[in-house]
């Protein structure tokens, strides 16, 4: 089926405009009330493959992102109260403060990430090995970027993944820079599809501006994933109109053209969304009492951001380590130290 | 031959095993107790069984649960990062702790404060085996023990046992504790025998274990340095010293109650450590007992460690590099001289 229903259609509109408001909002009041004190990756422009996916997205999966992880957070259902409580860095966010942006995550809801680039693929892996371990439902979601790529683990990543075929789905959103740098002072290779493929997993490559086509293409591979054809690898191309991290543009860094930036805002996916939205019979009151809406519960997260507690210092310095064992361990025994007899020869080691 | 083990019943049955045959049984009966426990790793399903300690696992609980890997050190290690979030109970074994570095990435920036970060909510329950090469020209980079570098980092907890017993006890509370722990196995203790309990035993991680009491001076030991401690303790004694020798058991829980609990008594503390001297472990412990005791001590401590340097493969360096139990006992002998 090439096409799509008026109430998906409509649903991904309302996801495409409660990440993009989100994140424009954010931009605005984190530069003018210096309330939001931790670095943050806006994901304005790359809404695409969080939009596209969210409707597809069940609560038994799992997502791990990379940093620009705000789409992906709302796309699997977490709050958007706790993740705007977790920028404040209070209490009530979704990590009780100790997050931040970079490293949002939800344990209900499933959805992991992480600053450090190459990390997801890798983990993702791991929880996707688990689920198949214990033929339990659900597929994990892998969102890193291009820059990613040019990170070893990922390679080990892909290729475990391939080998013990577990129900992973990677995204790699290629905005065309690692951070600043642009891929041909990165790499000779021009293609990341073409990198993987020789591990033993099927590839595509997908708009990420055309937020309707990508769902429907994005359905198919998952689906797949889900009857038990093992992992994937989709390319998603895609554009940042914002900065790399923090409110302000950068592009007087130069690392990128105007008219590049021109081209790639020409094709900006969210008009085109609302378009097609109103085309499959949404009436425009409809879009607009959404519209609304987002905006609404966006204010009052801002506000209950604002007046909820920060964390406590001292508690947090104790929760490093769970310091509890599985119910297996129901008695502690001292040990052996009445046998051991500290007069036995070392082992003396053979070549290996 | 039977052997008392301390809050063990009478009704415990022991064999005599080695170490590395009390790691196997250990990864065994953790396996049969939680269908959630499984075990990975370069050559971990290999008929040459990882010096024994994974030998026949494969046959008892099939490849799914035993398996071999590629040799990609980073990914093993966030893949048991993914399953423990999966709800499983990792085991990655690592022939050598050089191999493993790959992995400082995922250990230090996404294992280590997973829990943290998750507001306290996570639990990230894996372990990682990993052996310390020691003998035969092993050399840079077969031979490194870096205990002391991931003791530092909050979050890991960090256990190096030094007899059978300890082994198997404490290998089967890291696979069932709820925190990611390293493992660290001593090939030289390998060889060493031990009465056994045959049951499934467990261990708190955390608690030092005083294997010798004595008034005269404390020796607190770690891993494949606990014998020859002991041995020391013999030598001193026919000298009329009476030392007392401290196992760690693990530096991540430190049990510094029990070192400075016998410091106190004995006024007097050589710290040995299987590891490097600068900034090491030694160097936490006594900086713990001058914290608390430092005016009240007979002596100045000392530690007695490897050199600050490499191991060469001849053999004519790889003899002279590790301390022995001469070593203890020349520095339990000056402490004792001085005043």
């Amino acid at each position: 089926m090439n096409s799509i229903d008026t109430t998906t259609c409509f649903s991904l509109y309302r996801m495409g405009q409660l990440i993009r408001r989100t994140e424009e909002i954010l931009l605005d009041e984190y530069a003018a009330k210096q309330e939001m004190r931790c670095p943050m990756h806006f994901c304005i422009g790359q809404e695409g493959a969080p939009t596209a996916l969210a409707p597809l997205l069940r609560s038994d999966d799992s997502i791990v992102s990379h940093y620009r992880s705000h789409g992906y957070y709302l796309a699997k259902g977490a709050p958007l109260t706790e993740m705007i409580a977790e920028f404040h860095g209070k209490a009530t966010g979704s990590n009780g403060g100790f997050a931040g942006s970079m490293e949002l995550a939800h344990e209900e809801a499933r959805i992991y990430s992480g600053a450090i680039v190459g990390g997801p693929i890798a983990i993702a892996m791991g929880i996707a090995f688990a689920l198949k371990y214990r033929a339990a439902p659900g597929i994990v979601i892998a969102v890193v970027g291009d820059g990613s790529l040019d990170e070893g683990v990922s390679y080990e990543a892909l290729n475990l993944a391939a080998l013990h075929g577990v129900p992973l789905l990677t995204i790699c959103e290629n905005n065309l820079y690692a951070a600043h740098t642009p891929e041909p002072l990165r790499t000779m290779s021009r293609s990341l599809v073409e990198r993987v493929k020789p591990f033993g997993m099927r590839v595509e490559r997908f708009d990420g501006m055309d937020i309707v086509r990508l769902h429907l293409q994005l359905r198919d591979v998952i689906d797949e994933i889900r009857a038990g054809g093992g992992p994937r690898f989709v390319e998603i191309e895609t554009y940042r109109f914002c900065g790399h991290v923090g409110p302000e543009n950068d592009d007087w860094l130069e690392y990128r053209t105007a008219a590049e930036i021109a081209a790639w805002r020409r094709r900006d996916p969210l008009p085109a969304l609302r378009a097609e939205a109103l085309r499959l019979g949404t009436s425009e009151q409809v879009l607009r009492q959404c519209e609304a809406e987002i905006e609404n519960d966006i204010a009052e997260a801002l506000a209950a951001a604002r007046r909820d507690p920060f964390p406590d210092f001292h508690s947090s310095l104790d929760q490093v380590w769970a310091q509890s064992y599985s119910p297996v361990v129901t008695e502690f025994v001292r040990g052996g130290e009445a046998a051991f007899d500290s007069r036995q020869a070392e082992t003396r080691l053979k070549p290996y | 031959m039977r052997a008392e083990i301390a809050n063990a019943t009478d009704a415990d049955d022991v064999r005599e095993q080695s170490f590395g045959e009390a790691i196997n049984d250990a990864l065994a009966q953790a396996m049969e107790l939680d269908e959630k426990v499984f075990l990975y790793g370069i050559g971990a399903d290999g008929k040459s069984g990882i010096f024994g300690s994974t030998t026949g696992l494969v046959d008892r609980f099939g490849a799914k649960r035993v398996f071999d890997t590629p040799i990609a050190e980073q990914g093993l290690t966030a893949m048991a990062l993914g399953a423990a979030v999966g709800g499983l109970r990792p085991v990655l074994v690592h022939q050598r702790f050089d191999f493993m570095l790959y992995a400082a990435d995922q250990l230090t920036n996404w294992i280590a404060p997973w829990r943290f970060i998750s507001g306290g909510r996570a639990k990230v329950p894996l372990t990682l085996r990993i052996i310390v090469g020691k003998g035969w020209g092993q050399g840079p980079q077969h031979s490194k023990s870096l205990h002391a570098w991931f003791a530092h980092v909050p979050g890991l907890q960090v256990v190096m046992p030094a007899s059978p017993a300890d082994a198997k006890g404490l290998l089967l509370s890291s696979i069932f504790s709820d925190d990611p722990t390293l493992f660290i196995e001593a090939r030289a203790l390998y060889s060493m025998r031990e009465a056994v309990p045959t049951r499934p035993y467990f261990i708190k991680i955390g608690e030092a274990l005083t294997r010798r009491s004595g008034n005269d001076i404390s020796i607190v030991a770690l891993s494949s340095m606990v014998p020859p401690s002991l041995q020391a303790a013999d030598l001193l004694a026919q000298q009329g010293i009476d030392a007392e020798v401290v196992d760690l058991r693990s530096l991540m829980p430190l049990d510094m109650n029990a070192v400075i609990a016998s410091v106190r008594k004995t006024g007097r503390l050589v710290v040995v450590e299987p590891g490097w001297r600068m900034y090491g472990a030694a160097a936490e412990i006594i900086t713990g007992v001058a914290e608390s005791l430092g005016p009240q001590m007979k002596s100045a401590p000392a530690r007695v460690t490897w050199p600050h340097a490499y191991v060469g493969s001849s053999r004519a360096l790889d003899e002279k590099f590790y301390p022995t139990s001469a070593d203890v006992v020349a520095a339990c002998r000056r402490s004792m001289a001085a005043r």
